[in-house]
């Protein structure tokens, strides 16, 4: 469903992504796996034009979105989870997790969506009058990416969603991350636990200096480069 | 009036202390308006527009004009001037810092165009209207109604009573309103803000729209309570900024409590310095919150702590 044909991207000056192909089909999870400074994070935000796409294509079910404005990809059905500063801190559990739904949905949607959401995660139903910045780290990733959720997306970028948890909370986000795709959402994620990563997509693309270097299934666990390079300490 | 407190003890001081305190509320209550219309732009882009101003003086000459030249309605003349300020500061926005900012320029560059601007346009108001005092009085300063000791005037009465109308009307506005909650978001959170979908081009003009708006209002009561000049703006717009300082300048209930503080920290101060120290008084104010505490009293940081 997400197509991405040899792109160059990178911010101002700075060229980053140096030509790459990546592929998401329809109801699967795609990981992209590197090192700092590979461009893995560039691919995201390129999908999302928050970057600077020099050239190359990128469309989804079939419709070029390279140069589409941000507001507008949000309503094909992509939804991007950042990373660093997630949530709004200042404003209120219900406030964040309504915000982004609401800029494209009628207010009956956005009611039913935010049930859903509770549904899924009860912590945030008994917060939901409280400030964001009140959270734990675990909820505050269940915040975000209940909010990501309220806008059904059929794709979901997410970029580095396990950074900061603990090894528990991030086993549970990668238990909801699968239970995520027999929803029928595709996931497109960047992860810096490159074994975390590879066990739970159905195929994983190594980066190294905006190239892609690796592709393929689980069976990349077993690929002498990257137990040596990604796996070692871990394996 | 100032001289007795030195003589008198017990029950006219505290007449003497409420007095000051209600006309540090007055001279806040002002002061709030600008602070507040500055602190909304601030937020929600980031740069200094310190071209908010001239907003509020355009506002006052525009009264002076409309009402005290050609003649017409003042309620009528109010409303027009409301509505021209906002247009005032969204072209501004629209004509002048956005396409900067389309050309890369940093916030450095934008606040040196908000200088240019209010530079520009105070010297526009000098060749249209010269450079002497003008006087709108459409509220004749009257005696004043005393009450337990404390006199306050009509017009101060009018002055208070307004802004205290739009303080609460603004923060439900911010609070209760979609488009309030997309500038608290944008502000706290711009990135954040986009990657949702939020049209930051849109929240922008909605800011330079009010906040110009509340300069068109706070002109309008300079115009009825002081004498207009052309460039009373740099000072006007000073004590707003430092007013919003004090307050927390990201944060607009913070920026309106923290003028009304400045207010009375300035009439206050006369009561032991000579009144010209009132300059003197807020500059101080401003200098040592920035030194010690740049987020002012009620600004908020945990913005910064994220995950």
């Amino acid at each position: 469903m997400l197509d991405i044909k040899d792109l160059h991207s990178g911010y101002g000056e700075l060229r980053v992504l140096k030509g790459i192909d990546i592929e998401v089909g329809e109801n699967e999870i795609v990981a992209l796996i590197g090192p700092n400074g590979a461009g893995k994070s560039t691919v995201i935000k390129s999908v999302f034009n928050i970057s600077d796409v020099t050239s190359g294509n990128i469309t989804f079910k079939g419709q070029d979105i390279t140069s589409l404005k941000t507001h507008e990809i949000i309503k094909l059905g992509i939804s991007y989870l950042n990373q660093g500063k997630i949530n709004f801190t200042n404003l209120t559990v219900r406030e964040n997790l309504t915000i982004g739904a609401d800029q494209i949905f009628d207010p009956g949607t956005v009611q039913d969506g935010l049930e859903k959401v509770y549904t899924k995660f009860p912590d945030l139903k008994t917060k939901e009058n409280e400030l964001a910045y009140t959270l734990s780290g675990g909820q505050q990733q269940m915040l975000a990416l209940g909010r990501s959720l309220m806008q059904r997306p059929s794709l979901l970028l997410m970029d580095e969603p396990s950074l900061g948890l603990s090894p528990k909370l991030q086993q549970e986000l990668f238990a909801t991350i699968a239970s995520l795709r027999d929803e029928g959402i595709s996931m497109l994620i960047v992860e810096q636990n490159a074994k975390k990563a590879i066990e739970l997509a159905d195929r994983t693309y190594l980066l190294e200096d905006g190239n892609v270097v690796l592709e393929g299934g689980k069976e990349i666990l077993e690929n002498e480069a990257i137990r040596n390079v990604y796996l070692g300490g871990r394996y | 009036m100032k001289n007795e407190i030195k003589t008198s003890l017990g029950g006219k001081t505290i007449a003497l202390l409420a007095q000051s305190i209600i006309n540090g509320l007055i001279t806040g209550s002002i002061y709030a308006l600008v602070a507040s219309g500055y602190s909304l732009i601030y937020s929600t882009n980031n740069f200094m527009h310190f071209a908010h101003g001239i907003s509020v003086v355009a506002a006052g000459y525009m009264v002076y004009w409309l009402f005290s030249l050609v003649g017409i309605p003042f309620y009528v003349t109010c409303i027009i001037t409301v509505i021209l300020s906002a247009i005032f500061g969204l072209a501004m926005y629209r004509l002048i810092y956005l396409p900067l900012q389309k050309k890369g320029a940093s916030n450095v560059i934008l606040l040196i165009a908000s200088i240019g601007i209010l530079t520009f346009f105070q010297n526009v108001i000098q060749i249209a209207f010269g450079s002497g005092v003008k006087l709108v009085g459409y509220i004749e300063v009257s005696k004043g109604i005393t009450f337990a000791g404390v006199t306050m005037t009509l017009l101060q009465i009018v002055i208070l009573i307004i802004s205290l109308i739009i303080f609460i009307l603004l923060y439900q506005f911010m609070q209760k309103t979609k488009t309030g909650r997309n500038m608290r978001a944008v502000s706290n959170n711009s990135e954040l803000a986009s990657i949702v979908g939020i049209n930051h081009i849109r929240i922008s003009d909605i800011s330079f729209l009010i906040g110009s708006a509340l300069a068109g209002v706070a002109g309008i009561l300079v115009a009825l309570e002081q004498n207009l000049s052309p460039f009373m703006g740099t000072n006007l717009m000073i004590k707003g900024f430092t007013g919003a300082v004090i307050g927390g300048i990201n944060y607009v209930p913070g920026s309106i409590v923290g003028s009304f503080l400045l207010g009375m920290a300035e009439n206050l101060g006369i009561l032991v310095l000579p009144s010209g120290y009132k300059d003197a008084i807020a500059f101080s104010m401003l200098f040592l919150f920035l030194l010690f505490k740049p987020n002012g009293i009620l600004g908020k940081k945990e913005g910064r702590f994220d995950k």
